[in-house]
């Protein structure tokens, strides 16, 4: 759209005050940062959560959302390799970070160790939870390879499984933490 | 092993693919984020509808304007109960609730209009714009206001929604002669489903269907309630099945379907998309019945049970919803797994203008089992009895008659019972304790719990097994998997019948244009009845296939068996047939390739005068838990130490499943028991998130030590009964007996959390 002169006038003499005056919510702001391996560059609203930027502008729907206020882990994604509530987390705050979602686990078609343990322990049933837990178990034993059962308790405690119990869900952790116990 | 509905006499081996732990068949996709749930198919090319709320919890409309949210940009549409074209009714037994209501809101839930915006910002800003005009009514809010004569109505017809009786010998009689009577009270609670996968889908008029991808959990009564409501045939509803994350009853009752349906019609060609935010699931959406239970029991001084008089008071909410045949199952249940000659119930359920509450995991069933269990523990104390001993000399035994005067000619209940007690060594149960402030407490509960809906109804599931020219055994059901795993224990079921490996089975679920009608995944029941109706159609199929195999090898077809995909005479084995070469063979000479199963097995109406039925329920299915813990009497906080629930499944079509449905009810058992509880104020929730409704985390949880026990059941697919809701049923009662043991008292109001526990102990009463 060809700009009129007044247009250009009235943005530069608003300038200062554009960032704060201008409507938070309408205001695009440049975001770049690394999405599962890969270098990101968007637009985003601000006040976009990243949870729904993840999965409304970057169409990645493994990231869940189920209670909006960051009490149930559904919406774990990994930033800088700590699991956050991408519903607490505005998207800009992660520029220039590193985020890892459910989508960017399996290298290929090879699915992570913990992927292959919730899978062979019945650890899953409807699924909902499945993607935040497993990426609160690959952050408890990238950080402690050898966690104990309290340390296991303490990396899961902030997901809500509705279906299974748990109890299979913390088998597969441990059986995962073996596993990757050999191979090193 | 042989089978009821075997369709080969000959096989004798072991089976190869059912009672084996084989992988979830969609788990792949479920780790890998792969699997699209309601709201992953969202688009922002999509419009996006909103609901308003009634600001009232009872109160007249008098005015909707909506001119002024019609005029914001980008709202699409506004619509209100006048663009319904049909009855604008629903509701699971009685349409009795308004899609979009028109003259009166009886609870903070009730729809108003809907906004259909260019996104979803647009359209909760234009909710705000919609002025509506009320004439507040006095609202009742407890099932004692609401019964009284002079009460607000509710509903036209008044405030009674329905009562229920059980009349069994001569209670009154027989309770004046019994040598000792204990009598108390219960109140359970309002609880959440709070399944994560939050209400959203979307719909479409594609030029000559309504197409609703919704999650629900019997998707042709959902299409029938939508059609009526909207004014629809019924066949220009289809309803596609998305990947659904947990139900557990919550799902029954339609949720977005209707709105989603009348955005479409209005504006065809659109996709229209919706989805509840966790707070307005909550508010909106049906609970479990908090029923006030008063059960009075009387036993001889050793213990034999002879009488029971029973009063339930339920608070049902705004609308009917599945109120009834709660209330029913309650009655059916009342006396549980215990032989109890006199019996006289009394269900009364009436409106309030709280949350309609419907159907949840245990039905009804979860209520009772609570106020059975509480009781036998009040007896075993005032007898001085061991509370084991007591229960095992009234527990029901094959050819026994229950509550319904049902005889149930299979019953395990003592077999459950002596595995649980066996396994945490009761005899020797030790109350020793690290600390003086902590107290140890053992409990237990039985569970005895009629499967399907019974009484009468024509429950029926439907599947089709057909042969697909490149071998695959597809399997056509509309039966919901909801999380719970029936897409294996259908997958399993044929490829065993068939004698075909697990992998050549793709089961085709939920999809009202391709699948036949399922009946819903509740009650305990598509194991029992898909399970069946796959049964029968697999091995019709099979049938279809042996024909074709022997005609072409020119063997016997009795002969003719089928093992690993391969068709070939059993006595001599040597040419053989593929899949893939019969169904070349099939289409060749004409053949269907194709069978349909039907299973239906009847039931008979209770009596309703006296509650008595010949045949309640299709068959009963037993359990038996124990749960071992620690109450902090300086906080009142309970620590469960071991839990141990044992059931008898007929037969473990896929035994890991099995086992996760039992630690998953327990665990919801858990939540009821110790912590969920919708807290209201006048109609409005006060704790409609996560935050404040609290439901167990991992660390609530502890190992939960299952016993499977397997007596075949003679109308299940090879024995198999079902397992969806007896692990919930269990738990709370066996948590709470094992709280009355540890402090002494019982605890009468639910959930036992620390304050409710520490305000006990702190009482004066007992």
């Amino acid at each position: 759209m060809k700009k009129t002169v007044a247009a250009v006038y009235d943005r530069r003499k608003n300038k200062a005050t554009t960032r704060r005056s201008q409507s938070a919510a309408t205001a695009a702001w440049a975001l770049a940062f690394t999405l599962n391996g890969k270098r990101v560059s968007k637009k985003v609203k601000p006040t976009q959560t990243l949870l729904d930027f993840l999965r409304i502008e970057m169409g990645l729907t493994g990231t869940k959302g189920a209670c909006e206020e960051g009490e149930c882990g559904s919406c774990y994604v990994l930033v800088d390799g700590k699991p956050m509530n991408s519903c607490m987390m505005l998207a800009p705050q992660v520029q220039d970070r590193e985020v890892v979602t459910i989508e960017g686990l399996a290298k290929g078609k090879r699915l992570d160790v913990i992927q292959q343990k919730f899978i062979e322990c019945g650890a899953v049933q409807c699924g909902y939870c499945t993607p935040g837990l497993i990426l609160a178990a690959k952050a408890l034993l990238k950080d402690n390879p050898h966690p104990s059962r309290e340390e296991f308790l303490v990396g899961m405690e902030g997901n809500i499984c509705r279906c299974t119990g748990y109890n299979k869900i913390l088998r597969a952790c441990e059986l995962a933490a073996d596993e990757l116990g050999l191979k090193k | 092993m042989t089978t009821a509905k075997s369709s080969s006499a000959y096989e004798t081996g072991p089976m190869k693919v059912v009672g084996t732990g084989a992988l979830r068949l969609d788990a792949l996709g479920k780790v890998t984020g792969a699997t699209k749930y309601g709201q992953d198919l969202f688009s922002k090319k999509f419009l996006f509808a909103k609901v308003l709320r009634a600001a009232h919890p009872h109160a007249e409309i008098t005015g909707i304007d909506t001119r002024a949210a019609k005029k914001l940009p980008g709202v699409v549409a506004v619509l209100t109960h006048k663009d319904v074209a049909g009855t604008n009714l629903h509701g699971l037994i009685r349409r009795d609730q308004e899609a979009l209501c028109s003259t009166k809101v009886r609870y903070l839930g009730d729809a108003i209009a809907i906004v259909v915006a260019k996104n979803e910002a647009t359209a909760v800003e234009a909710l705000k714009h919609i002025r509506v005009d009320y004439k507040p009514l006095p609202a009742v809010f407890n099932f004692d206001d609401a019964f009284k004569p002079d009460a607000p109505k509710i509903h036209a017809e008044g405030n009674v929604l329905g009562e229920k009786h059980l009349r069994k010998g001569d209670a009154a009689k027989a309770m004046s002669e019994a040598e000792v009577v204990v009598e108390d009270w219960i109140q359970t609670q309002t609880c959440d489903h709070a399944f994560l996968d939050l209400e959203a889908g979307r719909a479409k008029w594609d030029g000559k269907m309504l197409v609703i991808e919704v999650p629900g959990q019997w998707i042709h009564e959902e299409c029938r309630l939508i059609a009526l409501a909207l004014g629809l045939p019924v066949e220009k509803v289809r309803i596609i099945q998305p990947a659904t994350g947990g139900a557990f009853g919550g799902r029954e009752d339609i949720s977005i379907q209707i709105y989603l349906g009348l955005c479409a019609l209005k504006l065809k060609g659109e996709t229209i998309c919706m989805r509840y935010s966790r707070s307005e699931s909550m508010v909106v959406r049906h609970k479990r019945h908090p029923i006030r239970i008063h059960y009075k029991l009387g036993a001889k001084k050793d213990g034999t049970l002879v009488a029971a008089q029973i009063k339930f008071y339920v608070d049902k909410g705004a609308y009917a919803s599945t109120g009834i045949a709660v209330m029913r199952k309650a009655s059916s249940h009342a006396t549980g797994p215990y032989k109890v000659p006199n019996i006289s119930v009394d269900v009364i359920g009436v409106f309030t203008n709280n949350n309609p509450c419907g159907a949840m995991r245990g039905f009804g069933a979860a209520q009772t089992a609570i106020a059975y269990e509480g009781l036998m523990d009040r007896l075993a104390v005032k007898l001085g009895m061991d509370k084991a001993e007591l229960r095992h000399k009234n527990l029901v035994k094959s050819g026994d008659e229950v509550t319904t005067g049902q005889v149930v000619p299979y019953a395990t209940a003592v077999e459950c019972f002596d595995a649980v007690l066996k396994k945490i060594d009761w005899k020797n149960r030790s109350y020793a304790t690290p600390a003086p402030h902590l107290k140890r407490g053992y409990g237990v509960s039985i569970v005895c719990f009629g499967l399907g809906y019974g009484d009468g109804f024509p429950d029926a599931s439907r599947a089709r097994c057909r042969l697909m020219p490149d071998g695959i055994i597809e399997v056509y059901s509309s039966a919901c998997d909801v999380g719970q795993g029936l897409i294996n224990m259908i997958a399993q079921i044929a490829a065993e019948e068939i004698g075909v490996r697990l992998e050549k089975v793709r089961p085709v679920l939920a999809d009202t244009m391709r699948t036949p009608e399922a009946g819903s995944s509740s009650a305990t029941r598509q194991t029992y009845f898909t399970g069946s109706a796959v049964h029968i159609a697999a091995a019709e199929l099979k049938k279809q296939l042996q024909d074709i195999a022997g005609t072409h090898l020119k063997e016997l077809v009795y002969e003719i068996k089928i093992v690993d995909g391969k068709a070939f005479n059993y006595l001599h084995p040597g040419k053989r047939m593929t899949l893939k070469e019969i169904a070349r063979e099939g289409k060749r000479r004409g053949y269907s390739l194709e069978a349909l199963g039907v299973y239906k097995p009847p039931t008979m109406p209770e009596n309703t005068a006296t509650g008595q039925s010949l045949r309640a329920f299709v068959t009963y299915l037993f359990g038996s838990h124990a749960c071992q813990l620690l109450v902090d009497t300086e906080t009142g906080e309970v620590k469960i130490e071991r839990y141990i629930a044992c059931h008898d499944v007929g037969k473990a079509i896929n035994p890991d499943q099995v086992i996760g449905q039992i630690q998953g009810g327990v665990t919801m058992g858990i939540g009821m028991a110790l912590m969920e509880e919708v807290v209201k104020k006048n109609g409005r929730i006060l704790n409609a998130g996560f935050t404040d409704y609290i439901v167990p985390t991992i660390r609530d949880v502890p190992e939960i030590e299952c016993i499977v026990l397997e007596n075949p059941d003679p109308g299940g697919p090879f024995g198999a009964r079902g397992i969806g809701e007896p692990p919930l049923i269990g738990c709370g009662p066996a948590i709470l007996s094992a709280i009355h043991d540890a402090i002494g008292k019982p605890i009468r109001e639910l959930p036992a959390t620390p304050e409710r526990v520490w305000r006990t102990l702190a009482a004066d009463h007992p």
